[in-house]
């Protein structure tokens, strides 16, 4: 059995194994931000003048707010006119068929085991696959349309269904929500659009892949999710980064709109690249995500599963407006080497009879610091709201740190909130307990830690949930206690 | 920061100009010139940082504003050794039935030396802060914090006048409790900063009852800051009970330092009375072995803001702390509960409970709970919880089917509530006393 040193050593040195760069000709606006950086964006994306607007007045919010001082980390520098706010990959146009698509793009997501191509078929899952700034591909676009459902990247949202965008874009997340958010209402370049319509049951889960690949840039995506009345959606999101010694900002926002009776499932497996062992590097995740249940008995429910990002900084909420709406959150983060995340989430209770659940487990090695900060407000007129809360930190190693800031704030008395928090360590009788049945400490913490994370990877999309449970016993591999 | 200094507030200039006044004519003269130069340390601190607003995450649930409005004259040292003489009826609101006990009598945070209750052993001595401050033997007990960051105790560090010193010799344990009567009666808007300092040495053991009261008209501003200092093997057992009427907003830092194997007990009772209660309650745990126990209960009525914000300090290891606090929120009050405990990377084999139960009564209350967790060591087993509810249905159901009236039902469930932490109080006229003062202000109409 390696002693904990070279265990520890071990962790340090796993490589990040979506490490490299695709080299592919480019389109790259040169680093800065004004106004006529927000206005070269439109213009190349032949936007409508009142969107023009709206990035523009998202542009004087952002400059008209601080950093924030309150989270749990330092927050390092960010040097806004350094970024590049916008990189495509040359010769863009709309494919229609996967054939067309540049073929060293197709390998990069075929590397990253993104199923694009059709013959994939299989797995049933639709795929937009995001590089850099812009969307490359989506598949099952045809199949989807046979339902009304749209799934298809933000820009062509724009051009095809301008009504809907104008609708509801900002409606969740406004422009001056947060410096982030005003950031992303004016720069953003691209991101995925979903529309079900009423009573549609999406037969197939959607899915977003995000790579970031071009140097100095910064990812500004945005996400908008409208099920309408009665509808049901499973939408996924992954990540992934070249290795780089230059940390680069991931601002993007999500919005997600669940009419009456309407259900939104979404999922992330967020892997951006995490820095090295000394903390250099990796990218800063600084995500907007928030949910609207606007009609009686919406539902949307946030899972995330967090390993990658040298910070990682993200409060996916849920606003439960409609009567007997519900909201849940499930999320495992995992820290490791110089890594730290501050996440969590919101819930906030206006309509009556609400329910929200919160599970929350954090798993903190090496010099990693990891964070839960909750909020779950109940309004003077949600009456007979009912929340759950649990957040679990578990430790590996003494260097590391684990945090918790649940906030409870309640104005009315036929409310019924409950939070509980545990931290802890591996216990040595488990692992004592499984050396004895002829499980070797490394594998008896990967068992420990997936049967910890189990409650979270349940609510996966199955596909999912394979990828996750390997991810995370990679990311915490040799790390025993 | 500087932009947090509040310059309309009124209070605050009478603050700035009260401090001048008293450092360049007042009082200050005559006193040691290291109590000046800590004074005006504190003050300048104070200076900076003004009084909280919410934009202060210690301050985000408990906005002063309204309660910063009024004008204040302050309590300054010329009053110090001049004791006020107390009001029998006000004493008798402070009275605790059958318990044998030493009693002494703060009026407005000075003593006037007399102890009621029977000659006090050789082994424990009293005195007042304004002379104990003074003496080059007892000073270093006084500030053992380098500099403090909350804006209340620095205040009470530049304006304080006298309070209560306590000092128990080594090995004593003194069988009777100690009962610390502070009244506080004005005909005047006054802001008065009490200080205590309480030195337990090593293996003594003593309890002290402290019991809050007010009367007259006048709004008064209590500012008190206590330092508390638990030596190796000693065990100390400390009572509050908040009674203060309407008019009072009561602001107390409790400091609590333990070394080794020391055990340290709080009970903090609140009840409906005064405008504001915020009691910062913090112990550190400076060496291995200790053990803490932290035990607050809150009644809150009427338009009352009942604030406990505690910190349970592990800095060495295999410490012990518990906590539980519980509230009441009655008509239109408002509860805010924060819990912070922090694990120092070197507190190994620390084991931290903390909970928080809220029972909400009324639609018009509000309630904010805010626990917290921050962990540096691997080793540790910690735990909190928090949660807000109403009274059970089927609990309210069963009392009724057996023909108890819905009101005393109802206070039979809050009774039942607050019992997990009236029945740790050690002593049993004080939890008789307590569950007394519970039963005054049970709701009789809830709506």
């Amino acid at each position: 059995m390696p002693n904990d040193n070279e265990i520890i050593d071990n962790i340090a040195n796993k490589e990040y194994e979506f490490g490299f760069v695709t080299d592919i000709e480019m389109d790259i606006l040169p680093a800065g931000l004004n106004e006529n950086t927000i206005r070269y964006i439109s213009e190349k994306k032949k936007e409508p003048e009142w969107l023009l607007e709206w990035r523009l007045k998202g542009f004087l919010a952002f400059q008209k707010q601080k950093l924030p001082e309150w989270q749990n980390f330092e927050l390092p520098p960010i040097d806004f006119q350094k970024i590049s706010y916008y990189a495509a990959p040359r010769n863009k146009k709309k494919y229609n068929s996967l054939d067309e698509v540049d073929p060293e793009l197709l390998a990069t997501f075929e590397k990253l085991g993104i199923p694009l191509s059709e013959q994939k078929a299989l797995t049933g899952v639709a795929v937009d696959a995001v590089f850099d700034s812009i969307s490359i591909a989506t598949t099952y676009k045809d199949k989807l349309k046979e339902l009304g459902i749209i799934f298809c990247s933000f820009g062509e949202a724009v051009q095809e269904h301008p009504e809907l965008v104008r609708k509801y874009v900002g409606s969740v997340v406004p422009h001056s929500d947060n410096i982030f958010a005003a950031l992303n209402a004016a720069v953003f370049s691209d991101g995925s659009f979903v529309y079900i319509p009423k009573g549609v049951r999406c037969p197939m889960e959607l899915s977003t892949y995000f790579r970031i690949n071009t140097e100095n840039t910064g990812q500004f995506e945005r996400t908008l999710i409208i099920a309408d009345e009665g509808s049901y959606v499973s939408y996924l999101e992954g990540c992934t980064a070249p290795t780089r010694d230059e940390n680069q900002l991931h601002a993007a926002v999500v919005e997600l709109i669940a009419l009456e009776n309407a259900e939104i499932k979404y999922s992330t497996v967020q892997n951006w690249y995490p820095g090295d062992k000394d903390g250099k590097g990796g990218i800063y995740n600084f995500v907007t995500k928030r949910g609207i249940c606007k009609g009686a008995n919406a539902k949307i429910s946030w899972t995330q599963v967090e390993t990658g990002s040298a910070i990682t900084w993200k409060y996916p909420s849920v606003i439960l407006q409609g009567d007997n709406s519900t909201g849940e959150f499930y999320s495992v983060a995992v820290t490791r080497n110089r890594q730290i995340a501050d996440t969590g989430t919101k819930m906030y209770h206006i309509g009556r009879n609400t329910r929200s659940r919160i599970i929350s487990k954090g798993i903190s090695a090496g010099h990693g610091n990891n964070s839960y900060r909750g909020l779950v407000q109940i309004g003077p007129k949600a009456d007979d709201a009912r929340n759950f809360t649990q957040c679990d930190s578990l430790l590996i190693g003494d260097q590391c740190g684990a945090h918790t800031f649940p906030y409870i704030e309640s104005k009315n008395n036929t409310a019924t909130v409950e939070h509980e928090a545990t931290t802890s360590k591996i216990g040595e009788d488990q692992i004592f307990y499984l050396n004895q049945r002829g499980i070797d400490s490394e594998k008896a913490v990967a068992l420990i830690i997936n049967g910890y994370a189990k409650e979270v990877l349940n609510q996966l999309p199955m596909e999912f949930a394979v990828e996750a449970q390997k991810l995370l016993s990679i990311t915490l591999e040799g790390s025993v206690g | 920061m500087s932009m947090t200094s509040s310059p309309s507030i009124p209070l605050f200039e009478e603050v700035v100009n009260g401090f001048h006044k008293l450092s360049v004519s007042g009082g200050t003269q005559q006193e040691s010139s290291d109590l000046r130069r800590t004074r005006q340390q504190a003050f300048d601190k104070f200076r900076e940082l003004g009084f909280p607003s919410i934009r202060h995450e210690d301050w985000r649930y408990t906005n002063l504003a309204r309660f910063l409005k009024d004008e204040f004259t302050i309590e300054g040292w010329e009053v110090s050794g001049k004791a006020v003489l107390p009001d029998a009826a006000l004493l008798k609101k402070a009275e605790i039935a059958s318990l044998d006990c030493y009693q002494v009598v703060l009026v407005n945070g000075v003593w006037d030396g007399k102890v009621t209750g029977g000659t006090l052993p050789g082994n424990i001595r009293l005195l007042k802060v304004a002379e104990a401050r003074q003496d080059p033997a007892l000073s270093l007990y006084f500030e053992k914090q380098a500099g403090w960051s909350e804006h209340f105790a620095n205040l009470n560090g530049a304006l304080f006048s006298d309070g209560l010193f306590i000092r128990v010799d080594a090995g004593a344990t003194i069988e009777k409790p100690l009962h610390v009567v502070h009244v506080y009666t004005s005909e005047n808007n006054l802001l008065v900063q009490p200080r205590n300092v309480w030195v337990i040495h090593r293996n003594a053991e003593l309890s002290v009852i402290e019991t809050l009261v007010s009367g007259g008209e006048a709004k008064i501003w209590v500012n008190g800051l206590t330092e508390i200092l638990v030596h190796a093997d000693a065990r100390f057992h400390h009572t509050m009970l908040q009674t203060a009427g309407a008019g009072v907003r009561l602001v107390q830092q409790t400091t609590v330092h333990q070394q080794r194997q020391s055990l340290y007990n709080n009970f903090t009772i609140t009840l409906p009375g005064a405008d504001l209660v915020r009691n910062d309650l913090q112990t550190r745990l400076e060496e291995d072995h200790t053990e803490t126990h932290l035990y607050g209960l809150y009644l809150a009525a009427g338009s009352q803001l009942v604030d406990n914000h505690t910190l349970v300090d592990h800095q060495k290891p295999h410490c012990l702390s518990n906590e539980l606090y519980k509230g009441v929120l009655l008509e239109q009050s408002t509860g805010v509960f924060n819990g912070k405990v922090y694990v120092h990377q070197d507190a190994q084999k620390t084991n931290a409970f903390q909970q928080n139960n809220n029972l909400v009564i009324s639609k018009k209350a509000t309630i904010d709970s805010k626990p917290q967790l921050e962990i540096f060591a691997d080793d540790v087993k910690c735990s909190h919880g928090s949660t807000v509810g109403q009274f059970s249905e089927e609990a309210l159901f069963y009392l009724r089917a057996r023909g108890i009236g819905e009101e005393a039902a109802k206070g039979l469930l809050i009774n039942a509530f607050a019992f997990d932490v009236t029945e740790k109080i050690r002593i049993p006229e004080v939890e008789a006393h307590v569950n007394e003062l519970i039963s005054l202000h049970i709701p009789v109409n809830h709506a």
